[in-house]
C-alpha cells in the first residue's frame, strides 16, 4: 500500500524515495563483553508489532538523511508516537 | 439443497477444556501438523485454532508453485520429500490435489548469472532432484511464447528447468488435509482466535482462546506471517523476522500458452497457468514491513511491463484479480523450526518467507514427529533458531530472486 514519510528535512515525501531501515532496537551494544547472544539480539532479533512501531528510514533519493518515525504496520500510515493509535 | 450443506471436515466442533496438543493457526502447516499427528502417531485429541477460517492467509494467497531447486543441502532434501508427497497425500487423503506435474523454468539473463544456476543444479543433481541447464532456444522450443530477443531489457540466456516442480491446487490442499484431520478425530475450530499462551515453570499449560481455556502440554505455533508477532506478544521471544506484504494478481482466463511455470529474478516476475487458463503472476515484496496485504499500483504497472517484454502475446490481456498475503522473511531465506526450547512443549514452524506452500507436506510430517516425541527428526535439525547467535546461518538467499527481509 502507498506510503508516505515525513523527512525532517525534505517534509512529507513519496515512500518509494526512502529505505526502511529497521526497527528503532536503540543505541548498538558496547563491544566490551558483548556476547554473541546479545549481538544477535541486536542484528537480527525483531518485535514485528502489528500495530505502531519507531523506526528508522533513510532518505535515499533525497536529501540521505536517517531518521525515526512512528508507523503503523497495519495500515502503513505514519502517526505523530507511539500512543497515538 | 442448500441446508443441507456440511463442510467436509465436519460440522463445527465444541472447544473442549483440554487437549494433548494445540495448533494455533489454520492453515497448510497447521493442519499438515495436526493430520500427520492423528495419522502417523495416534494423538488424535488435537485443536487447530484459526482466527478467521482455514485456508484464509498465505495458504489461500500463494501463487500455488512448488518445486525443490532450493541452494542449500539442508533445505533441498525437505523440499524433495514435499514434491513426492503430492500424489502420495492425493490417494491418502481421497480428494484430488491437483497436482499438474508441469515444472519450472527459472529463465537466467546474463553470464554471471548461469554460474549460479550451474551451481544451483549440480546441488540439486546431487541431491536427487531432477534439474538441468538449457539455453534460451531450447527454452524458446519449450515455450513458445517466450521472447528471446535481444531487444529487451533483460535478453534471456538461458534457463533453469525443473521437471518435478508444477503447479498444485492449494485451495484443494486446505480442505483435503482439513478432512483428512478431521475424519482422523482432530477438532478444527475456526473463528476461535488464541489470545494468550500460559506457562508455568517453563512449561507450556494452557491456551486461552476467545472462545474459552484450553489446558495442553504442548502447543505449535505456526501461524504463517503473523507468528512472529504472536510468539513475541504472548510469549516475550522475539524472532529474526521481518515480515512484508508480497503481491499476487491473475489475468483473464486464455487459451493454454504456458506448459511450464515461469520465473525471472532479473524481472522480479514468476508466472503459471492455472488449469483455469487464468495466468496467476506476482512477485513483488513491499520494501518496509506491514501487514496491509493491500496491492499497489506501483507494483501492478510492474507486473504488466515485466509480463508484456517476456510473453509479448500478453500485450493488452487484463488482470481480472489482484490480492496479497504476507510473507515472514529471516535473514538468511530459511525458515525456523524449533521446540522445546526455552519452553518445554513450546513448538514453531515459521519464517517460511513465501515457501510455506511448496514445503508444507513435508513440514507437517516432520513437525508431528517433532511434537509426539519430543525428538527433533534430523532434517530439522539445521532449522533451530539458535542458528543465528551462533553465526551460521544458511545461504538459501542465493536461491531466490532478488530479495532480502529489508529489501
Amino acid at each position: 500500500m502507498a506510503l508516505t514519510i515525513t523527512c525532517p528535512i525534505c517534509g512529507k515525501r513519496n515512500g518509494y524515495e526512502f529505505r526502511y531501515g529497521g526497527e528503532d532496537k536503540g543505541p548498538r551494544p558496547d563491544e566490551s563483553g558483548l556476547t554473541p547472544q546479545r549481538w544477535c539480539d541486536y542484528v537480527h532479533l525483531n518485535d514485528c508489532t502489528a500495530g505502531v512501531q519507531k523506526e528508522w528510514w533513510f532518505h535515499r533519493d533525497g536529501c540521505g538523511a536517517w531518521f525515526t518515525i512512528h508507523r503503523d504496520t497495519t495500515t502503513n500510515l505514519e502517526v505523530q508516537s507511539a500512543e497515538e493509535n | 439443497m442448500f441446508g443441507k450443506y456440511k463442510p467436509l471436515w465436519g460440522r463445527k466442533p465444541r472447544l473442549k477444556s483440554a487437549y494433548d496438543a494445540v495448533i494455533i493457526g489454520g492453515g497448510l502447516h497447521g493442519l499438515a501438523t495436526a493430520y500427520f499427528l492423528a495419522k502417523n502417531h495416534g494423538i488424535k485429541d488435537v485443536a487447530v485454532l484459526e482466527k478467521r477460517h482455514i485456508g484464509f492467509g498465505g495458504a489461500g494467497r500463494n501463487t500455488a508453485i512448488v518445486r525443490a531447486n532450493q541452494r542449500t543441502q539442508e533445505n533441498i532434501p525437505l523440499y524433495r520429500e514435499a514434491l513426492e508427497l503430492w500424489p502420495v497425500l492425493t490417494r491418502e487423503l481421497d480428494y484430488n490435489l491437483m497436482f499438474n506435474n508441469c515444472g519450472n523454468l527459472n529463465l537466467v539473463h546474463s553470464e554471471a548469472a548461469m554460474h549460479a544456476a550451474r551451481m544451483n543444479i549440480a546441488s540439486a543433481q546431487f541431491l536427487g532432484v531432477e534439474s538441468h541447464l538449457i539455453d534460451a532456444h531450447q527454452a524458446k522450443e519449450m515455450m513458445p511464447a517466450l521472447n528471446i530477443s535481444e531487444n529487451i531489457t533483460y535478453p534471456v540466456h538461458g534457463a533453469m528447468y525443473h521437471p518435478p516442480g508444477g503447479i498444485v491446487r492449494h485451495d484443494a490442499v486446505v480442505w483435503g488435509l482439513a478432512k483428512g484431520a478431521a475424519k482422523l478425530g482432530v477438532h478444527i475450530h475456526q473463528h476461535t482466535e488464541a489470545t494468550a499462551i500460559d506457562t508455568a515453570n517453563g512449561k507450556i499449560t494452557a491456551v486461552d482462546t476467545t472462545a474459552g481455556r484450553i489446558s495442553t502440554p504442548r502447543v505449535l505455533v505456526s501461524a504463517g506471517g503473523y507468528s512472529a508477532a504472536i510468539i513475541h506478544k504472548m510469549l516475550g521471544i522475539r524472532l529474526p523476522i521481518s515480515v512484508l506484504t508480497i503481491q499476487a494478481m491473475v489475468t483473464q482466463p486464455l487459451k493454454p500458452i504456458l506448459d511450464h511455470v515461469i520465473s525471472s529474478g532479473a524481472y522480479h516476475v514468476y508466472a503459471n497457468q492455472t488449469l483455469k487458463g487464468e495466468v496467476a503472476t506476482g512477485a513483488h515484496m513491499d520494501p518496509w514491513p506491514n501487514y496491509t496485504t493491500q496491492n499497489t499500483a506501483h507494483y501492478v504497472k510492474h507486473q504488466a511491463e515485466a509480463l508484456s517484454e517476456l510473453l509479448p502475446c500478453l500485450r493488452a490481456v487484463k488482470f481480472m484479480r489482484t490480492w496479497a498475503g504476507l510473507a515472514d522473511m529471516t535473514p538468511d531465506m530459511a525458515p525456523i523450526m524449533d521446540g522445546n526450547d526455552p519452553l518445554e512443549g513450546f513448538f514453531m514452524d515459521c519464517g517460511w518467507g513465501y515457501f510455506g506452500f511448496k514445503s508444507c507436506s513435508a513440514v507437517g510430517k516432520y513437525m508431528a514427529a517433532y511434537m509426539a516425541t519430543g525428538r527433533c527428526p534430523e532434517i530439522l535439525r539445521p532449522f533451530t533458531l539458535r542458528r543465528y547467535e551462533q553465526h551460521r546461518l544458511m545461504g538459501e538467499t542465493a536461491a531466490l530472486v532478488s530479495y532480502s527481509p529489508d529489501n
